[in-house]
């Protein structure tokens, strides 16, 4: 049960007055108690070396980490009880299950007995259920059962955090579900203050309270799943968030008194003010449409664009199919329901309610409008319905 | 070829060779090996065999020219030999002359079993010597990163390039001025010394290959850098621990001019003591060959014990899994 707060925290490997490289760049996330945060980000964005400082496994170059508002930069890993999942697991190869998870127990300052410490192990590995195999050596378990073993290690000592290296990449796609929902209640049962690291943006919105996507070091978006999909800080996090990718065009505003109009070089739709929150003070923008909430063409919509395009690829993915599309300024990806009369080759219109646009600014590539949610879309005028 | 169209195999590819893809090319191919194995097997296992039937003739048939490749007339002569010689050197001869009525006359003294208990001794003390130190440094060299490491790393490459014998004159000097002449324990700490630099390269690759991970793990189960030592890496490290140790008590088992320039007769460790038993003109060659098979007896027991420890240990730098 621990407030974790990262304050202002840089990390340079190397010497920071030459040729030192910069991991983690002035990072402040502040992590309430019993959330559970999500650090994503692409390969070498620096999450991991995070997750490592606030485990004490790196030393901060500058910036303070602290546990309910002690500052821990100078206590060692070892003294900060904290548990960390990796993802090799990093079981002890040469001890049995229950050596595994009682090792812990034993090397901390506790009174508890032998007993006591079997009786805690058996009580984890029923929790996880691998009670059967306490007397197996980790190289004789599956992939997921070695994560249930490194779980069970970092539950049993009951810490004041969790932390999760990537802790599923190792483990196939069927598992990964399954292990994320097991984390998921997990965390939530125990109530413990949780810091996961995943380049799986998917895994990301679906276990976190909270996500905060690092780019180069720097923190681009702090916020709820919720958050980072629909307001995402800026283009980074807009492209990051979110499958298949968000679709992009460069575009062109105007004031046309009630309404911006917004021109690209396939088509031009209006966007009442309503709808935008802030002023738009610049002519040039990137427009945003995510492929789940394109659509096709239908006679009664008038508002929202029209993106006429070629259909090159159908791949369906059960009730809908992701339609990769040609239009004239490039291509189109769409997440969109009866497709079963697609083919290849065919023509389509495409069309999204203004709501569901995106803009952000060409220049700063900030965000100037979201994907408004459902219930506050209520109150901007409907433009039809989707099929 | 895929000419032949009855053959229902005809579509796969062939490695189109005479020697592959004819039954008699297959016959050539495989005796080939067989006598290259039986060539490499002969070079290797020539010399303990000739010890072998050595001690078993007797030294008529050894001085005989050509030399028999067998034993025409095997005899435990050279046998009889060591053990009276061992018998009569550690005192034993009185009581099997009252007791049995032999008797025990040897021309030549020299205790075997004291030679083998004085070598155990010596091996086994420089093999914990080299384990300890050389597991040690071994560790911080791999773990830590400071000035000067590449430099120790070279430094100890090039002791082990160094014939012992180029030291033996500054060896002998600090051996006297520690007043330890003619003691086992100079042996000791000598081939502690030199044994140790190869136990630090063979377990600097074994720390190299260490998954940092584990070794996290344990920092974050709370163990100190000794503990972690102790309880994690160490257990894993038993085969390369094993290997070294084996290395480091062969080295010293075997070793014959620090042994016969720092004893004296008393104390000869097996190298120089079987080296009594060569006597000039006058050498008894069955019996020096049947001191040395006596002599490995312990230590090839000993190996065959924990050699699948000994393989494992210096393939896992290696190999991973």
């Amino acid at each position: 049960m621990t407030h974790l707060e990262v304050d202002g925290v840089t990390k340079v490997f190397g010497d920071p007055e030459k040729d030192g490289v910069v991991a983690v760049n002035d990072l402040s996330i502040d992590v309430p108690d019993g959330d559970f945060l999500v650090l994503l980000g692409p390969s070498g964005c620096g999450k991991t070396t995070t997750l490592r400082m606030i485990g004490g496994l790196e030393d901060p170059t500058e910036g303070e980490i602290r546990f309910d508002g002690t500052v821990v930069n100078d206590i060692k890993a070892r003294n900060r009880d904290v548990a960390m999942v990796f993802q090799d697991f990093a079981l002890y190869p040469h001890m049995t299950v229950r050596e595994n998870l009682g090792f812990g127990l034993r090397r901390e300052d506790n009174d508890m007995t032998d007993g006591e410490i079997d009786q805690r192990v058996t009580e984890v590995a029923e929790m996880l259920e691998i009670e059967e195999l306490l007397n197996n050596k980790p190289a004789q378990l599956s992939g997921g059962q070695q994560q249930r073993v490194a779980l069970g290690r970092a539950i049993i000592r009951e810490p004041r955090l969790f932390l999760f290296d990537e802790p599923l990449a190792n483990l196939d796609a069927q598992l990964r579900k399954t292990m994320r929902t097991e984390i998921d209640e997990l965390q939530s049962q125990v109530g413990i203050t949780s810091a996961y690291v995943t380049h799986n943006q998917e895994e990301a919105m679906t276990i976190a309270d909270t996500i905060a996507i690092l780019n180069d070091g720097k923190l681009q978006q702090l916020g709820t799943p919720d958050q980072v999909f629909n307001e995402p800080a800026n283009l980074f996090v807009a492209q990051f968030v979110g499958s298949p990718d968000m679709n992009l065009y460069s575009g062109r505003v105007t004031d046309s008194g009630d309404d911006y109009a917004i021109e690209t070089d396939d088509t031009s739709f209006e966007i009442p003010k309503a709808l935008v929150e802030t002023e738009i003070d610049t002519s040039d923008v990137l427009v945003g449409f995510r492929p789940q909430d394109l659509y096709q063409r239908a006679a009664r919509l008038t508002e929202g664009p029209d993106v006429d395009a070629e259909v090159r690829v159908v791949e369906p993915v059960g009730t809908e199919a992701i339609v990769h599309a040609e239009s004239e300024s490039g291509d189109i990806t769409a997440k969109i329901g009866g497709f079963h009369d697609l083919a290849a080759g065919d023509s389509l219109t495409f069309t999204i309610a203004p709501e569901h646009v995106y803009l952000f600014d060409a220049e700063t590539e900030e965000l100037i409008k979201g994907r408004l949610m459902a219930e506050r879309a209520e109150d901007a005028p409907t433009n039809g319905v989707e099929v | 070829m895929a000419t032949d169209t009855q053959d229902p195999k005809s579509e796969f590819r062939k490695n189109q060779s005479w020697l592959y893809d004819t039954q008699s090319g297959t016959y050539v191919r495989k005796s080939l090996i067989g006598l290259l194995t039986l060539v490499v097997f002969t070079y290797v296992l020539f010399p303990l065999y000739w010890m072998v039937v050595t001690a078993f003739k007797t030294t008529a048939e050894i001085q005989q020219i050509p030399p028999t490749v067998f034993p025409e007339d095997p005899s435990l002569q050279g046998f009889r030999m060591v053990v009276m010689s061992s018998l009569q050197t550690s005192g034993y001869d009185a009581f099997f002359e009252q007791s049995f009525g032999w008797e025990i006359s040897s021309a030549i003294d020299i205790d075997i079993l004291t030679l083998i208990l004085n070598s155990l001794k010596v091996a086994v003390g420089a093999g914990l010597i080299a384990l300890v130190l050389g597991t040690g440094a071994a560790y911080v060299l791999s773990q830590r990163e400071f000035r000067g490491k590449n430099a120790i790393m070279s430094l100890l490459l090039a002791s082990l390039m160094f014939p012992g014998t180029a030291i033996m004159v500054p060896e002998w000097e600090l051996i006297s001025t520690l007043g330890l002449f003619n003691t086992h324990l100079a042996l000791i700490l000598i081939y502690g010394a030199m044994t140790s630099p190869f136990v630090v390269w063979l377990m600097k690759g074994f720390f190299d290959d260490f998954p940092d991970s584990i070794v996290e793990a344990s920092r974050i189960d709370q163990c100190t850098p000794f503990e972690t030592f102790w309880y994690v890496l160490v257990p894993m490290a038993r085969n390369s621990l094993i290997a070294s140790f084996i290395f480091a008590f062969l080295l010293a088992w075997n070793e014959l001019v620090f042994a016969l320039t720092l004893l004296d007769n008393s104390k000869f460790t097996v190298p120089p003591g079987l080296l009594t038993f060569v006597q000039g003109f006058n050498t008894q060659w069955n019996v020096v060959a049947a001191a040395s098979i006596i002599i490995s007896l312990p230590v090839l027991a000993g190996l065959a014990y924990i050699q699948q420890y000994f393989v494992q240990g210096l393939t896992g730098g290696a190999v991973k899994g």
